[in-house]
């Protein structure tokens, strides 16, 4: 599975190479959204490197080579965890050497939501996408990214003014961050085919 | 043992089914797949590669029955060509050796390194921007670089220059000297199969029309030249298929056993016989 998380991290390098420069912009200009908005495009990283095996027909010669179904639609999966926790991190340590600067703190919290919210997004959005393929799960795709970053931009908004809620938001968030990505990986392996 | 084993297999899509297909390569032997574009061969490779999965029948590859579990693992010991190579188009030579260096136990990147500079392929361009040779190169020089004992090859050899054609046919002779190294490979160039292959199976339409050693085919089956009498005079079940030549008579392919005694027939080819054979099963 390693091979395979590699093999989508030099695909989509190109783009992740501009993605950290608008992540070093987004930083110093802060603000809760754009940091909700830079985890959860990270979320989206799966889907656009499903998108370039569905164009070179990957899926037919990985079908040839010793990768397991398991494989094949565990590695999407880890490449979007591994993609959203960069993103907080680099943005933590951006948002962070920002704040000498501009003295807006990091917006930590807002950052773990979003992460949170990124996880339930690819939980819900990879199986359909899996199944029907980009082109066609792109729509229900995008109305549940925008749903998600709405609803996380809210939460984290509210409960920046709110001390009393941070606590129990975020733990309800990361139980139904495990809860979605427990039911979606079995669904995954469920819906995934050769196209 | 078999490096292959079809038995009865049977797949139906909308416009096409392969039928009741039974295919056996022999372990270190070289088996030719040959048929025409939509025959089926690219569909019994990944039928057989369990990549499609049959309405019936059972195939197994190097004794392992390829629906089981312990089929992942003898995978280590296939190496498979495609019609096109799917590389993700933005990785290059040398990345997609990275990728497969985790992809299978046994890769050899000093092997790998060595066919690209054999191939001469860039190491740093992306994969978009190869030639159809160029990328078939590639594929072939992943496949043969973890140490396979099975090759799959479906049209590995088509866009690549008659040079390079001959050079990577050699590397496949050369794949063979092992004893226990086998290889399938799909080809429109009748003339390379004729030269590489100790078994020749014809595909058509979805049937196995035939599947023997070449050197038997090349004896059972004669081509007469002659005039429609003398065409006419020969037993039935000797004449497999027929064309008009060009000075007005007939070319025909013939089964030698069933010919009268003394009538002098040439040599057919492998191509001679397959064309043949096409014409006469579309009559």
């Amino acid at each position: 599975m390693k091979a395979l998380v590699r093999k989508d991290f030099y695909v989509l390098w190109k783009q992740m190479r501009m993605f950290v420069l608008i992540m070093v912009l987004l930083s110093v200009v802060g603000g809760i959204f754009n940091s909700v908005f830079v985890v959860v495009w990270c979320s989206m990283l799966p889907f656009t490197a499903i998108a370039y095996d569905e164009r070179s027909h990957w899926d037919q010669l990985a079908a040839m080579m010793p990768y397991s179904k398991w494989d094949l639609v565990l590695s999407k999966y880890v490449l979007g965890w591994l993609s959203m926790a960069a993103a907080l991190v680099l943005s933590l340590v951006f948002q962070t050497a920002a704040s000498f600067f501009t003295h807006n703190p990091p917006v930590f919290f807002a950052l773990v939501m979003s992460f949170l919210g990124g996880l339930i997004a690819l939980a819900i959005t990879l199986p359909m996408v899996l199944r029907f393929g980009v082109e066609r799960g792109r729509w229900g795709f995008m109305i549940i990214i925008f749903g998600v970053a709405l609803l996380g931009g809210s939460i984290a908004g509210i409960a920046e003014e709110l001390p009393s809620i941070p606590l129990p938001a975020a733990v309800l968030l990361s139980l139904a961050a495990v809860l979605a990505t427990a039911v979606s990986i079995p669904l995954s392996m469920k819906l995934y085919k050769v196209n | 043992m078999n490096a292959i084993q079809l038995s009865h297999i049977c797949k139906t899509f909308d416009s096409f089914a392969i039928q009741d297909l039974c295919l056996t390569v022999p372990s270190g032997t070289i088996c030719g797949l040959v048929g025409e574009n939509g025959a089926g061969k690219s569909t019994t490779i990944r039928l057989m590669m369990n990549a499609l999965q049959p309405d019936s029948g059972s195939a197994s590859l190097l004794g392992v029955d390829v629906t089981t579990p312990e089929f992942r693992e003898t995978k280590e010991d296939i190496g498979v060509v495609l019609d096109e190579a799917y590389y993700p188009e933005t990785l290059t030579a040398l990345q997609v050796g990275k990728v497969m260096a985790g992809t299978y136990r046994r890769w050899s990147q000093k092997q790998y390194e060595d066919f690209l500079r054999r191939f001469q392929l860039p190491e740093k361009k992306p994969f978009k921007d190869f030639s159809r040779g160029m990328k078939m190169k590639l594929a072939i020089a992943v496949a043969m670089s973890h140490q396979p004992k099975l090759l799959i090859l479906d049209e590995a050899t088509s866009g690549l220059d008659p040079i390079v054609r001959d050079e990577v046919l050699e590397l496949f002779y050369e794949f063979t000297r092992e004893e226990d190294h086998s290889i399938l490979i799909s080809s429109h160039i009748l003339s390379d199969l004729e030269k590489l292959c100790d078994y020749i199976a014809f595909l058509h339409q979805g049937q196995l029309l035939f599947c023997d050693e070449k050197d038997q085919l090349l004896e059972t089956y004669g081509i007469f030249s002659g005039t429609a009498e003398q065409l006419e005079s020969l037993r039935k079940d000797a004449v497999i298929g027929q064309e008009s030549s060009s000075y007005g008579g007939v070319r025909a392919l013939v089964r030698r056993e069933s010919l009268p005694n003394g009538l002098d027939v040439e040599r057919a080819s492998v191509e001679d016989i397959i064309l043949f054979m096409v014409k006469g099963a579309k009559k």
